[in-house]
């Protein structure tokens, strides 16, 4: 029986391989068909810039375009492209971008999309009016002013260069919506479906389907592929398995377990195919530094320290949705640690009982008895959280610690992380594009997320060094710098494994490359269906 | 008989009134709130100013005497108002949530009286003999394995061996009722069979003191021929208690399914009840806690009146 | 009847318990089974570090979802511990819930319905109210709501089983109540001017204790049942401690094709020990009040 759950692993494992090259040139896209697909949550409401769950993206994002997209064959996800704007220039110092925009884009209601609509969305982001929320209004603060001096450019003129611009205009939530529309009712999106996209709204069952049609005057002529797609609301996490290995449903776009794909390969075989990737995704344990003896950073690091990561890579990723060791990027991708910068990192050595000797040392110095006990709290979602805790629990155990576990109901655990009413807690970060300003802005001292309390300026002023760097080297060093400070020298925080994304998917989907975000790539222009 | 039924009638309505009171504070003692939660998804850095404005829009600002009152109005108006998670009127959310839930109850309902009431009388009727055991360790072990590990082995089971899986999604009856059996089958047997355990054992024991009782002994004495006298007169009797356990148990699987919702993917009241709760959704948690405490009431009084009219001693009592 | 029994003369009083349990075992087989399971289950509980043949919480990587075999007898976790312990664990957490939420649910839940029946008129009418409003919610429901604000913790768990039983236990001791404060007995003690707390405690709460042993004995499967619920939606007890429901959860739904042990033991053994608190509670109530035979 072990063998077999091993021969499977790697039969798994040698899919992805096949899976890494998806749309083969030789596929000549097919036309026709119906995709159907899990979605794990459903939307609250419509309006993707008030939203910030995939349960919104996965069905909506097919109605709409955004001004430029994450380049849908990209499996790193990290390279912008044109999807309403047909280029762009960058001027020289960094601080103007200029966009032309593609003529002969249509509304779902007839109306053509001009610089105007553009503009609109983009203010009812950037200052959304009175009753209206905007969640991501932050990220847009370099922007000084948005100007159209034509119905096809528009221009953003920033007031500092920022190197993650362009990547912040790819954010999937960022829905171009028509200006009339906005200057009449600005919430008429939370109910109302109205975009440029490839796929007209159909219907909206509550708790049970959403429904999109091919739009037959998309301006990318051939595309969409599908006739059309149904997101199938779907909560439980077996449940969707079983949905697709009934070959009822293609694909689920968020992820499965390992367990689940070996169950899935071994069922349907050739019929299905895994597609990987690092996620964007990472559990992170938050240490109170106002609290005993968690401000002592000798002791903060002891517990980094104890973490036997790479172990761990190898077979929790058996059972729950991590895989990689990696730093403050996701590996794979233009920012991401390389191994021999990682290694020096404390807790990131080769050689575990080296740096438990260390743990222990460190303990014995900052005065913690063998046997210390505090309370980690950890939030009831069994992926990863539930096996991750056991784990660190275990690992600490090993370095003469007792730690009790608290498990904290999951809607009850982010008001405790805001309370900082823990000592130590398992906290977590997800990213809807893969860019450091977004995964790492959470550290700054000021930051509604900064759990753990700590304080620091040199953090601080890395992360604008960071932000505004205008070469990639230079980012690049400053980044190294912000990490060594972050996981190394203080400590603040203590980052677990990174997340891994698994998508197995019925074989006849093509046309659609895995990202390492949940948030990515799910306009569904490019896919198809096979035979 | 009115007096009674009038009295009787009037006792729900503080009871109503009490599960509402409870409703509203219990959940606004749990910790965070819709608007918090809804922004703390997997990043969970919204500005405060955001999430002081959502709650201003929802009225979540207004102190919770003012939201208790507006709320029992609406209710009495027979208006719940609109979901805070989604915006949309509560009625829309639970629609087809309620028609699933009360199919399974109905179908389980029916398992449980085809499987209770043979067993029942079966077990009373060859009282200490190895039926009746064999009948009482059924049951017993009915109340016993937990609904929501039965149904887990049901769907190893039919997937190991049948390779069967679940539809995806509830289809109503209506619209195609083969699809719509194949989903609620299993969980209907799953939760029937619990169900049934209950059922079964006040059959027996109704049965038990009916056969006891004086004019059964009298009608036997005549010559009745066993099992038409079992129809005739012991049944009728014997029903009564079996009712209320069948009543009851009903009333309660509409929202109380929620383990076994969940084994089975069933997107029922149970797991909307769940779902609520995580969101604190405080309009649809009311809502729906008044529409299945409600349904509970009213079958108790409607119990209570089948009661007062198939035995006159009730009225008295 | 409680002042019958002292007064007659008993040889001795293990002889009388010997004789008591033959004859609870001749006459009730289905019980003496109940209660055999019910003594290996606080054997297994009180003996666990002697009898476990593995710490319960060690993670071992290198067995991890090892199948039943001669090392591992009932297979391991997802996380290499040995099912087997961690059952074995597991009953002691069973035992504690069932008993602490049963015995103060019964408790509370008497006390209120002795109260009820013997105060009478508004008291009666008022008490009766809040016990309907209590049984309006489902069992599961109040609980989970009771969880979310209390917070996991076991205290909290027997809390929030022991509410919903609290209405449940209260009506039937208070139809048994309502007849014996009628008994002249009771009406004697009121007019040689006993205090009322007097009265429910000396002549009313002993004159119940039939019923109250009952529906005690009935919620201790019910409990069991109801903590493994909560376990399993994840409300409950918390890893790493062992608990029957809490192994049910999670992996052992995602690994319940490749390695079913995980998934099928804690089941059979929630299902033995709710069966056996059944069996045993059905014969005592036959046992101690033959009209109300298995109800």
């Amino acid at each position: 029986m072990y063998n077999r759950i091993r021969m499977l692993f790697m039969l798994a494992t040698s899919m992805v391989m096949a899976a890494a090259w998806p749309a083969l040139a030789q596929d000549k896209p097919r036309p026709g068909g119906e995709l159907v697909f899990a979605v794990p949550s459903e939307p609250p409401s419509y309006d993707g810039h008030q939203e910030e769950t995939f349960g919104l993206i996965h069905p909506v994002a097919p109605h709409y375009n955004t001004l430029l997209r994450v380049d849908p064959s990209d499996k790193t996800g990290t390279k912008p492209v044109g999807d309403l704007a047909e280029s762009w220039t960058v001027s020289s110092d960094q601080k103007t971008y200029t966009f032309r925009l593609r003529r002969g884009v249509k509304f779902h209601d007839g109306a053509d999309m001009s610089s105007r609509d553009v503009k609109a969305s983009y203010d009812k982001i950037l200052n959304p009016p009175a009753g209206v929320k905007s969640l991501r209004k932050a990220a847009y603060q370099a922007v000084e002013a948005i100007e159209t001096p034509d119905a096809h450019t528009i221009v953003f003129r920033l007031k500092w260069p920022e190197s993650s611009f362009l990547l912040n205009l790819s954010s999937p939530w960022n829905f171009i919506y028509k200006a009339d529309t906005l200057a009449k009712d600005p919430r008429w999106y939370e109910k109302n479906i109205n975009g440029t996209g490839p796929f007209t709204f159909v219907e909206h069952v509550k708790g049970s389907h959403w429904v999109g049609k091919k739009n037959a005057s998309y301006w990318d002529k051939g595309k969409p592929y599908l006739d059309g797609y149904r997101a199938v609301f779907i909560t439980s996490s077996s449940a969707q398995v079983a949905a697709v290995r009934g070959e009822r449903a293609h694909i689920q776009f968020r992820g499965f377990t390992p367990a689940d794909r070996d169950s899935l390969v071994k069922a349907l075989d050739s019929k299905i195919a895994v597609q990987e990737s690092p996620w964007d995704c990472v559990l992170m344990v938050a240490m109170h530094h106002e609290k005993k003896p968690f401000n002592d950073k000798r002791f903060r690091r002891a517990l980094t320290l104890a973490l036997d990561r790479y172990t761990a890579s190898k077979n929790l990723s058996r059972i729950a949705i991590v895989r990689d060791v990696a730093g403050i990027q996701v590996p794979g991708t233009p920012w991401a640690t390389p191994p021999e910068d990682l290694e020096k990192l404390a807790g990131y050595g080769k050689d575990i009982k080296a740096a438990r000797a260390e743990a222990r040392q460190l303990l014995k110095e900052a005065g913690v008895p063998e046997g210390y006990a505090f309370t980690f709290k950890n939030r009831g979602i069994p992926q990863p959280y539930e096996p991750l805790g056991i784990w660190l629990i275990d690992q600490w155990k090993q370095i003469g610690l007792n730690v009790k576990q608290e498990i904290v109901e999951a809607s009850a655990y982010h008001p405790m992380l805001k309370r900082g009413d823990f000592e130590a807690a398992m906290d977590f970060q997800c990213g809807f594009i893969v860019e450091p300003d977004l995964d790492i802005a959470r550290f700054l001292t000021n930051s509604d997320a900064n759990y753990g309390k700590h304080q620091d300026k040199v953090i601080d002023e890395l992360y604008v060094k960071q932000a505004r760097a205008t070469s990639p080297d230079e980012r690049r060093k400053v980044l190294r710098e912000f990490e060594k400070r972050l996981l190394d020298e203080e400590v603040h925080v203590l980052y677990t494994l990174q997340w891994h994304r698994i998508i197995p998917h019925s074989a006849k989907v093509k046309g659609w490359t895995i990202t390492p975000s949940h948030y990515l790539n799910n306009q569904l222009d490019t896919v198809w269906l096979a035979q | 008989m009115g007096a009674y039924l009038v009295k009787r009638f009037l006792l729900m309505f503080p009871t109503l009134l009490g599960v509402a009171l409870v409703t509203f504070l219990l959940i606004r003692v749990i910790p965070g709130d819709v608007v918090e939660l809804r922004y703390s998804g997997d990043r969970g850095a919204v500005s405060q100013e955001v999430i002081d404005q959502e709650r201003a829009r929802i009225g979540l600002d207004q102190p919770v005497w003012k939201q208790l009152g507006t709320w029992l109005i609406g209710m009495a108006k027979l208006d719940f108002g609109t979901s805070m998670w989604t915006g949309a009127p509560i009625w829309d959310e639970i629609r087809l949530r309620f028609a699933l839930s009360l199919q399974v109850a109905i179908m389980a309902t029916i398992v449980a009286v085809l499987l209770a009431l043979p067993l029942g009388v079966l077990a009373a009727l060859k009282q200490d003999t190895w039926i009746d055991y064999a009948v009482r360790i059924f049951s017993i072990a009915g109340l016993a394995v937990p609904s929501f590990w039965l149904g887990i082995m049901f769907i190893l089971v039919l997937l190991i061996v049948f390779k069967w899986l679940p539809p995806m999604v509830y289809t109503p009856f209506w619209v195609d009722p083969w699809a719509n059996m194949q989903q609620l089958i299993w969980p209907a047997l799953a939760v029937g069979y619990r169900y049934s355990a209950v059922a079964t054992r006040m059959t027996r024991s109704a049965m038990l003191e009916v056969l006891r009782e004086d004019y059964i002994r009298t009608a036997r004495a005549k010559g009745l021929w066993q099992s038409l006298l079992l129809r005739r007169h012991a049944l009728k009797n014997a029903m009564l208690p079996v009712m209320t356990v069948v009543g009851v148990e009903f009333a309660f699987l509409i929202g109380g399914l929620v383990v076994t919702e969940q084994v089975f993917n069933l997107n029922g009241l149970g797991l909307l009840f769940v779902q609520a709760v995580s969101h604190r959704d405080y309009t649809l948690i009311q809502a729906l806690v008044m529409l299945v405490a409600g349904i509970f009431i009213v079958m108790n009084f409607l119990l209570d009146v089948a009661f007062a009219w198939l035995d006159p001693r009730v009225r008295y009592a | 009847m409680s002042e019958l029994v002292a007064s007659l003369d008993v040889p001795s009083r293990s002889s009388r318990w010997i004789g008591a349990c033959r004859d609870f075992i001749g006459r009730r087989p289905l019980g003496a089974i109940g209660a055999g399971v019910i003594v290996l289950m606080f054997v297994a509980a009180l003996a666990a570090p002697l009898i476990a043949p593995y710490d319960p919480v060690a993670v071992d990587f290198a067995a991890m979802l090892a199948p039943p075999s001669a090392e591992h007898w009932l297979g391991t976790d997802a996380f290499g511990r040995d099912v087997l312990s961690r059952l074995i664990y597991g009953s002691q957490t069973a035992l504690v819930v069932g008993f602490g939420a049963s015995l103060l649910g019964a408790t509370i839940g008497a006390l209120i319905g002795v109260a009820s029946a013997y105060f009478g008129g508004r008291i009666d009418l008022f008490l009766q109210r809040i016990m309907d409003v209590l049984l309006s919610f489902p069992l599961i429901i109040l609980a989970l709501a009771l969880v979310a604000i209390l917070g996991n913790s076991i205290p909290n768990l027997i809390i929030a089983i022991m509410v919903p039983m609290i209405p449940r236990c209260a009506l039937v001791i208070r139809s048994s109540a309502l007849s014996i404060r009628e008994m002249p007995y009771v009406d004697a003690a009121r007019a040689a001017g006993f205090g009322h707390s007097r009265i429910i405690l000396r002549h009313m709460l002993p004159n119940v204790m039939a019923s109250y042993l009952v529906m005690l004995t009935a919620f201790l499967g019910q409990a069991i049942l109801l903590e493994a619920s909560l376990s399993f939606l994840g409300l409950g007890v918390q890893e790493p401690l062992p608990a029957w429901g809490l192994m049910l959860r999670g992996a052992a739904v995602e690994f319940a094709e490749t390695a079913p042990w995980m998934a099928i033991f804690p089941g059979v053994a929630i299902s033995l020990a709710v069966f056996a608190f059944n069996l045993f509670g059905d014969s005592l109530r036959d046992a101690l009040d033959p009209r109300l035979r298995t109800q």
